[in-house]
């Protein structure tokens, strides 16, 4: 039961709401051949690895950083309307955000070319996002209405929500260019299976003391919500014939774009290092089955307005459907077919480490012949044993770009085990505390990283939740 | 390859099982009540003196309106009761009767709301009728699809008010709570 309420809950946040998350703990992981997904710039020692089918990296995270699960629905004894009321409508704004990313690798590998200073990676994955903002005016219209609230403005321009499913498939290059500097980039194609987004909305609504009538009811509207793949899926759906769309769409027979990532690593001493990555810099067109809805205008409503003098001639005609007639007119609703491009969210990393401890291995060389730099001629650098650093993290939302800053440790136990603990700061949480560990048991990788680690006493008052693992074959090219 | 394998789901069913969650309940969902109050006008009629001057007899206006938006699915399936407000404004010289007639899709009447007032100058006549569980029955308002406007002159047909703009002046607002959850 407990395990089923844990699952539940999990998949509780999930649903709660586009955009990717922070891998704080991942980033700058380089024992991890997946920690090129954030930084293509990344050191990498390898001579090849291969990721284990639909386990070579899986993460996900969901988090509200307003409310949690519990909050609404702990078994208090405390009515949920009043509940709902306290922590949600009386509390939550339109900056607070219900997002979800889930990410699955079903395919990734890389290979040392000929030129040892070269590492080439490849791979796919399938990537859902979303994110929504909490449309606090639209709650108020909705659970309060607009009664006796005579000249407020209800701000239309609260619904903020964008998501997408996307199979994402990629190739990248990464360069030794010498002893310090690491750059990397990856070029990736983005196929689109299904896409919304409603993110420009404008407009108010309110009452005010009306000129002829009680009431003057003004709606001023400029809302946009539009879709891609739905359509197509929906009709699949009804003809049962749902999988091999989405197969079809996510094997370039939907929405195509395109995007790079790019990074770097840079020695600033022989062991202070800087790193910064951008990743996602990219966009897709949707025209395989756009549809967009809008609805755009301006209206003041008083009702049904008769002037006998002035409508004598025309009494007999339908005053209420000419007032339909007139709003719907004047505020129309329409739906096109137009394809449309939407850009994906750009996310940069940047951090400074300081090594320092015992060298790992003899003389800074693991028995693996896993210290990084390049397998093949190149000169290596040593690692260390224990690293300490921070990192920033930014990433492009529909309300504008948002920050989490990460501190970190890393420590290294012999060649088999890798540790690194980050604590970091953002909108979800002050004490996120977050646990990666990196085990090499000869050639076979495999790591587990999660999130938020302090709130899995009691994972449903948690405002964020994350966690990523995968497997991977490594070789190092000499055992 | 075995021995990774089983690590790995023996470190993830770690997580799961370490990882609580105090009791919730998410069938305290179909507790959660929403019900919003709307409120917007509904009519307004405007009849001037002069014209009330020109029409022979006591009846000066009888007007049948279309009026479906209480027959609306959307608000007959949700409302729970309501409030309609009228305010009646007379600047002319007359008394005045005006007579307002609910009518179903058969024009049978279902409810009259009658509102006389005293030539001018007189006060502005407000009244609240409420429908539902303290009022007049909500099948009323639900059934309505037409409002009939009866304006009866009690008074003369040649005087006129002093006051700018002499006319009767009916206005009104609804206000109804909705169950949408």
């Amino acid at each position: 039961m407990r395990l089923t309420r844990c699952l539940f809950v999990i998949s509780m946040l999930f649903t709660l709401g586009a955009i990717a998350q922070n891998k704080s703990v991942l980033y700058d992981f380089n024992e991890i051949p997946r920690s090129l997904s954030v930084n293509p710039g990344v050191e990498t020692d390898f001579k090849w690895f291969a990721g284990v089918p639909l386990l070579s990296g899986i993460s996900g995270y969901g988090g509200s950083n307003g409310i949690s699960v519990h909050d609404i629905f702990a078994d208090d004894g405390v009515d949920i309307n009043v509940k709902f009321r306290e922590r949600a409508l009386n509390t939550l704004t339109p900056k607070d955000e219900f997002s979800s990313t889930i990410q699955l690798e079903y395919l990734t590998g890389g290979f040392r070319g000929d030129n040892p200073n070269l590492f080439y990676s490849f791979g796919g994955y399938l990537e859902f996002d979303n994110i929504t903002y909490w449309p606090q005016d639209y709650a108020s219209l909705i659970f309060d209405g607009n009664a006796d609230q005579l000249g407020r403005r209800f701000d239309l321009g609260d619904l903020k929500t964008r998501g997408s499913l996307v199979n994402v498939l990629h190739f990248g290059v990464n360069k030794k260019v010498d002893r310090n500097l690491t750059i990397g980039g990856r070029a990736k194609i983005y196929s689109g299976i299904v896409d919304y987004s409603s993110t420009s909305n404008n407009g108010h609504l309110s009452n005010t003391e009306g000129q002829n009538n009680l009431i003057a009811t003004n709606l001023n509207t400029d809302l946009l919500l539009r879709t891609s793949g739905l359509q197509d899926l929906d009709n699949a759906s009804d003809s049962d014939t749902l999988t091999n769309e989405i197969i079809s769409r996510a094997l370039f027979g939907g929405d195509l774009g395109l995007g790079i990532d790019v990074g770097f690593t840079y020695h600033l001493t022989e062991r202070i290092t800087i790193t910064g990555s951008l990743l996602d810099v990219g966009f897709i067109y949707h025209s395989s089955d756009p549809k967009s809805y809008s609805l755009k205008g301006n209206t003041t409503v008083e009702g049904i307005q008769i002037n006998v003098l002035e409508n004598f001639a025309s009494l007999d005609r339908d005053f209420w459907q000419d007032l339909v007639d007139d709003i719907e007119a004047e505020v129309p609703f329409e739906t096109d077919t137009k394809s449309y491009v939407s850009f994906r969210p750009t996310k940069l990393y940047a951090s400074i480490r300081n090594d320092f401890g015992e060298p790992v291995g003899k003389g800074g060389q693991q028995s693996c012949d896993c210290t990084a730099g390049s397998s093949d001629g190149g000169e290596l650098r040593t690692k260390y044993r224990n690293s300490v650093g921070g990192q920033l993290y930014v990433i492009n939302r529909p309300r504008g770009p948002q920050m989490a800053l990460t501190g970190f440790y890393t420590r290294r136990i012999g060649n088999i085990l890798a540790l690194k603990g980050t604590y970091t700061v953002d909108k979800f949480s002050y004490t996120n505390v977050g646990l990666g560990m990196n085990l090499q048991a000869g050639p076979v990788n495999f790591y587990i990283m999660a999130d938020n680690l302090l709130s899995y006493n009691n994972i449903a008052d948690t405002n964020y939740a994350s966690f990523q693992f995968g497997l991977n074959i490594i070789s190092w090219g000499r055992n | 390859m075995k021995g990774v394998r089983i690590l790995c789901m023996a470190l993830l069913g770690f997580l799961m099982v370490t990882s609580c969650s105090e009791n919730q309940d998410f069938d305290q969902l179909d507790n959660l009540e929403i019900t919003p109050d709307y409120e917007t006008s509904i009519f307004y009629v405007k009849a001037q003196e002069s014209l009330i001057n020109r029409v022979a007899g006591l009846s000066f206006f009888t007007q049948d309106f279309n009026f479906d938006a209480f027959e609306e699915p959307f608000f007959t399936k949700r409302v729970l009761e309501g409030v309609l407000t009228y305010e009646l404004e007379n600047t002319t010289s007359k008394p005045i009767e005006i007579r307002l007639e609910f009518l179903d899709e058969g024009e049978n009447i279902l409810d009259t709301e009658v509102f006389r007032m005293d030539a001018a100058p007189t006060a502005i006549l407000s009244r609240d009728v409420a429908y539902g569980a303290t009022g007049k029955s909500l099948d009323i308002i639900k059934s309505t699809s037409e409002i009939r406007l009866t304006a009866i002159n009690l008074g003369d047909n040649s005087s006129e008010s002093d006051l700018p703009d002499p006319s009767v002046v009916l206005r009104s607002s609804a206000k109804f709570t909705l169950e949408l959850q």
